[in-house]
């Protein structure tokens, strides 16, 4: 399976503090990859380089076989367009209502959606989430909760190649995590795309990610499945794996 | 927005003696950067208008939150602008007896001078602010990273209909509060030195004062893109959360308020 994203010695330095110093990453086409790691690692960064918002300041990011032209807006917007994020802090528009978040992917579709056919995706995407009733309701009558799944829906609606979610259950109840980590893993399988999750719930990883990417201090320290984690001759590696399981348990 | 920037050089002592200059060069060094800052979003916004490609909804959205949502507050505040300038002048009209000019007087203060410049204050203050805070708090929840992520340029979709909302609104709010003023001028003139109110009015509209009105208007028009350029700029701009955003509301009162006296200044010096 060729590689969906690939970022090779990407170095990026903000304000003054190196932040991400070489990181290597490879994201197989189809799979879903789990980025772990301590708060501060840099896995938010390499979500965001993925995502084109972050140039890097030096080394290269390749996505669905193209190096990207960071300078290059016309191109940038062309990736972009295969591209869904749920972002840490969800950024939905407060001032559109549910349904008009969830359709915003769906202005630069191309070739251009009828509003029928538009209303219609939207309509599905909400129902995937399992919040078919609330189309018409300004963001900030939903709980949490919904929030978070209505931002799982506006990054699946254009059926993106590339589906980066951003610590999808942040701050959620275990009940409302494993929804959602559920409704991503159907996402995934019925669309085939590429997705990446950044979270610190390993066992809820597990459960629908082959690949984990552990990320600390701004590098990738280990690339692979949980048991060779679990099996890993760095002790580093090894203890992270351990430790987030046994806490959860 | 973050940006890749050079490791930083690390800071050498300052001596005691250079302390004042090593501020005065800090200073000029983050006003350049300002107005940089500001000369690059006003090219933004003439590139998005230069053809037409702004979001026209967003536009109406913004011309009612911006201005309909001001009318109130603008025409209170001008009703008693205009009572203070004949509570202000009444003596002297008293004194010399000139009472058909009391009408030429305050409208040629209100509309060429103190009409504009207290609504552009008072818009700067109210609606700049907010501006600011809306953007900076979309910048801090990822809001502007989205809009670029899905194809949207926020130069287009937030800033350009916020830019010429806040023009267009305030030169019509300049209007309402030129007549808001002159009516409660001509009511505190009834009321305090007796004068009737047609008096007034008559003394106003043979001061012919077509080009002090106009005056005020083209005010009204450098102050509303002086305040939408200025609140844009800080909202954009904003860095490090709630602090962040309370920091750019301050800026944009204080820059706002220096923006409309520098123009005024300037707008007179060349009208006059």
């Amino acid at each position: 399976m060729p590689d969906a994203a690939r970022l090779d010695d990407v170095h990026i330095t903000l304000s003054g503090i190196p932040c991400l110093r070489g990181v290597h990453l490879a994201l197989e086409a189809g799979r879903m990859h789990a980025l772990v790691g301590p708060g501060g690692s840099g896995k938010t960064l390499i979500l965001k380089t993925l995502a084109t918002l972050l140039p890097p300041d030096s080394g290269t990011v390749a996505l669905f076989g193209e190096p990207v032209a960071f300078g290059d807006e016309d191109r940038l917007r062309a990736v972009r367009s295969r591209i869904g994020v749920q972002f840490q802090n969800l950024a939905l528009f407060d001032f559109l209502t549910v349904g008009e978040n969830v359709a915003l992917p769906l202005e630069e579709v191309s070739p251009p959606l009828s509003p029928a056919e538009r209303n219609h995706r939207v309509a599905d995407s909400l129902r995937s989430v399992r919040l078919p009733e609330v189309a018409d309701l300004p963001i900030q009558a939903l709980s949490g909760g919904m929030q978070r799944r209505v931002a799982v829906a506006r990054a699946a609606v254009a059926r993106p190649d590339l589906l980066l979610f951003d610590d999808p259950a942040g701050g959620l109840d275990p009940v409302t995590t494993s929804r959602i980590f559920d409704l991503i893993a159907r996402e995934q399988q019925e669309s085939s795309a590429t997705v990446v999750i950044s979270s610190h719930d390993i066992p809820r990883l597990a459960r629908c990610c082959s690949r984990f990417h552990l990320v600390d201090s701004g590098s990738i320290l280990f690339s692979g499945s949980l048991t060779e984690a679990l099996r890993h001759p760095d002790s580093r590696v090894r203890d992270f794996f351990q430790e987030v399981q046994d806490a959860d348990r | 927005m973050p940006t890749g920037s050079p490791p930083a050089l690390p800071a050498r002592p300052i001596p005691p003696w250079a302390l004042p200059l090593a501020l005065l060069g800090r200073g000029v060094l983050r006003a350049c950067e300002v107005m940089g800052g500001m000369t690059l979003l006003q090219v933004r916004i003439l590139r998005a208008l230069i053809p037409p490609t702004f979001d026209r909804d967003e536009t109406i959205r913004q011309a009612y939150k911006i201005g309909v949502q001001s009318v109130a507050v603008v025409t209170l505040t001008a009703l008693f602008v205009g009572g203070l300038m004949l509570v202000q002048t009444g003596p002297f009209v008293r004194r010399t007896g000139a009472t058909g000019m009391v009408g030429w007087g305050t409208g040629l203060a209100t509309l060429a001078e103190v009409g504009p410049v207290l609504i552009g204050l008072m818009f700067g203050g109210r609606v700049g602010s907010n501006n600011a805070a809306e953007l900076g708090t979309m910048v801090i929840t990822e809001q502007v990273e989205a809009l670029r992520l899905l194809g949207i340029d926020p130069i287009r979709y937030l800033v350009v209909p916020r830019f010429l909302s806040m023009i267009v609104m305030l030169v019509l709010l300049t209007c309402i509060g030129d007549l808001a003023a002159l009516v409660g001028a001509s009511v505190a003139c009834q009321a305090i030195l007796g004068i009737e109110v047609r008096v007034f009015w008559q003394g106003l509209i043979d001061g012919h004062l077509l080009d002090e009105f106009l005056m005020g208007l083209v005010k009204g028009f450098f102050f509303g893109g002086a305040i939408g350029i200025v609140s844009c700029h800080y909202g954009l701009r904003v860095t490090g959360g709630a602090t962040g955003v309370g920091r750019a509301v301050n800026e944009t009162v204080v820059t706002s308020a220096i923006a409309i006296f520098v123009v005024n200044f300037l707008v007179t010096s060349l009208w006059v």
